[in-house]
């Protein structure tokens, strides 16, 4: 009965949609206020109404009932109950659900946070997400229902993937999609301002902090895939350039293009047509994310069930919105040409130009290598694999690039750099750049991509230091304050610049984390008896037993592994190779202690019947910094967001 | 937005859109075999079922129907009687002979397979599956057919449905049964 | 050379005792099976190779690469040999020939070639953009009044 609630309120919410945008259409055209208030009503209700959908399905799984077809075949009655929250947008048709869900919950938010400071925008605003979401409730209903009965019911589920009962899994697709869907505000009020004509810096202003609130969720999201796939998989990597990590990457890169380029409107007035082609594109490639992983075009380790029927849809829709938007900016444009005034090449203009080249080549670059099987399949009949070799090879020489222009960036100032000032900014950076290259070499490290990297953080890090130390410095000498307080008060006089300075230093430890745990990461797999030990870097591993464990819906074998360093024991480790009850699919489990801000990762991925026991060992050097500075470009981001307002906001 | 600009961007977002639907139609499953029209690889192995020797260098000069298979494997079971019909129909022809190779099995289990859904032709064992990877298998059941030369002529991944049946005995076995023994025959195209 | 001492003996007797436990370690062989089979794409999988894959598949074509290594024969000899059965598709990358060089070439034909196009289009506007205005002259008071001004609040 609940299930069936749920379903009335979708279906309900799907009529509605077609309301909100036919009110915003009679908004328009009569000029009416009441019909735009009555859109306001549909969006609102819509979003009532999917989170009853979204309440009686998550009651369904708690409830495990198993006659609705979808609790049948993503959970199991031994599911524990975290994981079955995650069994709700484990599969493809709650996931779906999700994604309208969040949707209508932001575009509630929005209409409402900015009903009384955009009047004009509301109706489009309206319109667009009643669009997107009509889309996608169609898509639920029709061709991938998550109500649907299973009668007779089983006596119990299949079971939800063993991979997916992790933590993890409970928060990364809800973060990803939030990311997705934060992108469409301001994808919605580019339209607006495209639609209406009003083309003035207005909708980036207003949607300057969903624009960064989408990009952190989008952030978090790949983050947690990211950690998810690195202790979870089992083979000590974070990032397989799979398809459907390329599928969040892609409106990653250009989001984030996105998010610097606005800055060169709001300042200087210019490139208004680029701006709103780059939104254009990043909400574009989230939908394009959704038809590849959703369709089957491209397989992967994540996709989700596939038939082309589904896959027709949602490329038809995806079409559409993809043709509103490209279609009502070709029209629009030749309105919109801006007086472009470049004083000099070496400008702050120009670097964000040159930062936006590199975004969108990065972007095509992983683009291409994920779309080139399909190419090639469809016009030569032939199979290709582009894997993680292809990605690193061509993918280097960007994000190094893209680091380079974060140090220069940020002090080259607007219109027109002299070059005093560049002597004065970059020559210690420059220094300090080389210095760290140097003691990298002298230190007998010889990989390329360790030593460019070294200059271009040395440099970006030295950049950013020199100038925080400085404004310190000067807000402590004028307040008299020690330079802590100073550091804080130069902080809040200017925070959005230096929260963004925050997200670039996360961006450098970030990347040095991944240097070190790519290139320096050392590998042993070895086949032992209990009682035998194996060296890999500067421990000692020793088994020390074998026995069987018991898990809620999972027994498993664990080998406990002593790991010393000289004859200190540091630590036990537990890897373990399960067996799922319900679905009898065996993983292995990694185990992992930290130790200088790396990870001495342990799996056993076999036990032979005579008690031999194959171990892997793995030594990521600063992994942790990975994660930390994921972190810290989060916080920069909250800083960012949470800032106090100024006048001129 | 300059017309060249306009164009390249619809250009661009129509290609896409054709690739993307041919896609739709497109199986991700299907991978095109590389080894059809080169030299089969040669194989010997205990029967299992005997345990007596086999050899490719026995089946010398013939047509060779070879078809993977395991006891574990579900879609082995759908194709098991097709497979037997096809040897009950061709089995009188001096030139044909039909080999199963038993993949990645344990041999009492793939025994009391052959027991239960029947045996007429020999199989013969690939504990580590070594062979399977010489004949580029990706899995259970692959069925190959080389000629008399000992060119790989024909690869079909999947069970032997009806359809599939029909094709394989009308279109390739039937022809390269009449064809004459004779050396030269396409044999340059032999690797 | 030697003179027996009882604690060496005493020694020798433990190290024979405890003879079952011992430390193990990767071999030569066992890295290069490593190196090659991290090259392999499982074919079964996703995209990933046949050293990370857990599949059965994985399994036996590690065994296989481990035979071939044992043999004697070279990484790219292996390499060929996993080609020649199953094509371009078992290599983790694009073979770099044909028309995959397309896909190898195009980030960097795009940088370069978008860094050129964008670096005539700036220069084109900087051409384009009139001189700043050179600031009208000010009277004595007014200079000084602006400097005051100016150093009161130049951290700002």
């Amino acid at each position: 009965m609940i299930i069936e609630i749920g379903h009335f309120s979708v279906v309900i919410a799907l009529v509605l949609s077609v309301f909100g945008i036919v009110s915003s259409g009679l908004a328009l055209r009569t000029r009416d206020a009441d019909w735009v208030r009555a859109g306001r009503m549909a969006l609102t209700l819509i979003f009532i109404l999917l989170s009853v959908g979204m309440a009686a399905l998550i009651y369904s799984f708690l409830a495990r009932d198993f006659s609705v077809h979808y609790v049948a075949t993503t959970s199991n009655s031994q599911l524990p109950l975290f994981y079955t929250i995650a069994a709700v947008w484990g599969g493809h048709e709650g996931s779906l659900l999700l994604w309208v869900f969040i949707l209508s919950a932001f575009s509630t938010i929005a209409v409402w946070l900015h009903w009384r400071t955009q009047p004009a925008i509301m109706p489009y605003l309206i319109g667009m997400e009643c669009l997107v979401i009509l889309g996608f409730l169609l898509l639920i209903l029709f061709l991938s229902s998550p109500f649907d009965r299973l009668i007779p019911a089983p006596p119990d589920g299949k079971d939800l993937n063993p991979l997916l009962q992790d933590p993890a899994m409970v928060m990364h697709p809800p973060m990803l999609y939030m990311g997705y869907v934060g992108f469409s505000i301001p994808f919605s009020f580019a339209m607006a301002a495209l639609l209406s004509g009003r083309l003035g810096e207005e909708w980036i202003k207003v949607t300057q902090r969903w624009t960064i609130f989408a990009w952190v969720c989008l952030t978090t999201g790949i983050l947690l895939g990211g950690y998810w796939a690195y202790y979870e998989l089992g083979w000590g990597g974070y990032w397989g350039w799979d398809p459907v990590e390329n599928a969040s990457f892609m409106p990653w890169l250009v989001g984030t293009a996105f998010l610097h380029s606005v800055m060169v409107q709001e300042k200087r007035k210019m490139f208004k047509v680029w701006n709103l082609f780059l939104i254009i594109v990043t909400f574009s490639l989230s939908l394009i994310g959704t038809f590849l992983v959703r369709s089957g075009v491209l397989t992967s380790v994540h996709t989700f069930a596939t038939d082309p029927e589904r896959g027709l849809y949602i490329l038809i829709f995806v079409t559409m919105i993809i043709g509103i938007a490209f279609g009502s900016l070709m029209l629009r444009a030749n309105k919109l040409k801006s007086q472009i005034e470049m004083d000099s090449m070496v400008s702050r203009e120009s670097v964000f130009l040159f930062n936006n080249l590199f975004f969108l080549v990065a972007a095509a670059t992983v683009f291409l290598g994920t779309l080139y099987p399909l190419m090639i399949e469809t016009w030569q009949g032939a199979k290709v694999t582009v894997g993680p070799p292809y990605y690193n090879a061509v993918f280097m020489p960007t994000a190094l690039g893209l680091l380079f222009l974060m140090g220069v960036g940020p002090y080259i100032p607007w219109r027109k750099a002299s070059r005093a000032s560049l002597q004065k900014n970059f020559l210690i950076p420059v220094v300090v750049g080389v210095l760290a290259t140097v003691v990298l070499f002298a230190l007998g490290i010889r990989s390329f991509f360790a030593l460019t990297g070294a200059f271009v953080v040395g440099f970006s890090g030295a950049a950013i230091f020199i100038d925080v130390g400085k404004i310190s410095s000067l807000y402590a000498r004028r307040e008299s304050i020690n330079l802590l307080k100073g550091f804080l008060s130069a902080f809040t006089s200017n925070q959005r610049r230096y929260s963004g300075l925050v997200t670039h230093v996360g961006v450098l430890v970030l990347v040095i984390g991944i240097i070190a745990s790519t290139v320096y990461q050392t590998e042993k797999v070895v086949s032992l008896r209990v009682g035998d030990e194996f060296v890999i870097d500067d421990y000692r591993v020793k088994l020390e037993r074998i026995h069987d464990v018991r898990g809620k819906n999972w027994s498993a074998q664990e080998g406990v592994f002593e790991v010393y360093e000289g004859d200190t024991l540091l630590t036990k480790l537990r890897p373990q190779k399960r067996v799922y009850d319900a679905s009898q699919t065996p993983t292995t489990e990694s185990a992992i202690y930290a130790k200088n801000m790396g990870h001495i990762f342990l799996t056993m991925p076999d036990v032979s019947a005579d008690g031999v026991a194959v171990a892997r060992g793995v030594i990521n050097p600063l992994i942790l910094w990975v994660w930390g500075g994921g972190g810290i470009m989060g916080l920069g981001v909250l800083l960012n967001i949470f800032r106090p307002r100024k006048r001129d906001e | 937005m300059t017309r060249t600009t306009q164009i390249t961007i619809l250009v661009v977002l129509l290609a896409l859109l054709s690739l993307f639907y041919q896609g739709l139609w497109g199986d991700p499953r299907h991978i095109p075999p590389v080894l059809v029209d080169t030299r089969a690889p040669v194989f010997e192995g205990p029967n299992v079922e005997s345990g007596e020797p086999l050899s490719s260098e026995q089946y010398k000069g013939k047509v060779i129907v070879v078809n993977f298979w395991a006891s574990w494997c579900q879609e082995c079971k759908v194709e098991h009687e097709n497979l037997l019909r096809l040897y009950d129909e061709f089995k009188d022809h001096p030139e044909f002979v039909m080999l199963g190779i038993n993949y990645q099995d344990e041999i009492p289990k793939a025994r009391a397979y052959l027991q239960r859904y029947g045996s007429s032709f020999p199989h013969m064992q690939d504990v580590k599956g070594a062979l399977a990877i010489d004949f580029g298998v990706y899995g259970v059941p692959e069925t190959f057919v080389i000629d008399k030369q000992g060119i790989i002529r024909h690869k079909w991944i999947g069970p032997i449905v009806d359809n599939v049946y029909t094709n394989l005995t009308k279109n390739v076995l039937t022809p390269l049964l009449q064809r004459a023994d004779t050396r030269s025959l396409r044999s340059g195209q032999a690797t | 050379m030697f003179r027996f001492s009882p604690i060496l003996i005493l020694l020798c007797l433990v190290s024979s005792t405890d003879g079952l436990a011992k430390v193990v370690d990767e071999t030569e062989i066992d890295q290069k099976v490593r190196e090659i089979a991290k090259t392999l794409r499982c074919t079964v999988c996703q995209t990933e190779n046949i050293w990370e894959s857990g599949a059965p598949l994985a399994h036996q074509m590690r065994d296989a690469i481990r035979e071939r290594v044992v043999q004697g024969q070279s990484t790219e000899e292996i390499r060929a040999y996993f080609h020649s059965r199953y094509g371009d598709y078992i290599m983790m990358e694009p073979p770099k020939q044909g028309i995959n060089w397309l896909i190898w070439l195009a980030p960097f034909l795009l940088l370069f070639g978008g860094g050129v196009l964008l670096w005539r289009e700036v220069k084109g506007w900087v051409t384009r953009t009139p001189e700043p205005q050179p600031p009208p002259t000010l009277d004595e008071t007014s200079r000084r009044r602006i400097e005051r001004e100016l150093h009161q609040d130049r951290w700002e």
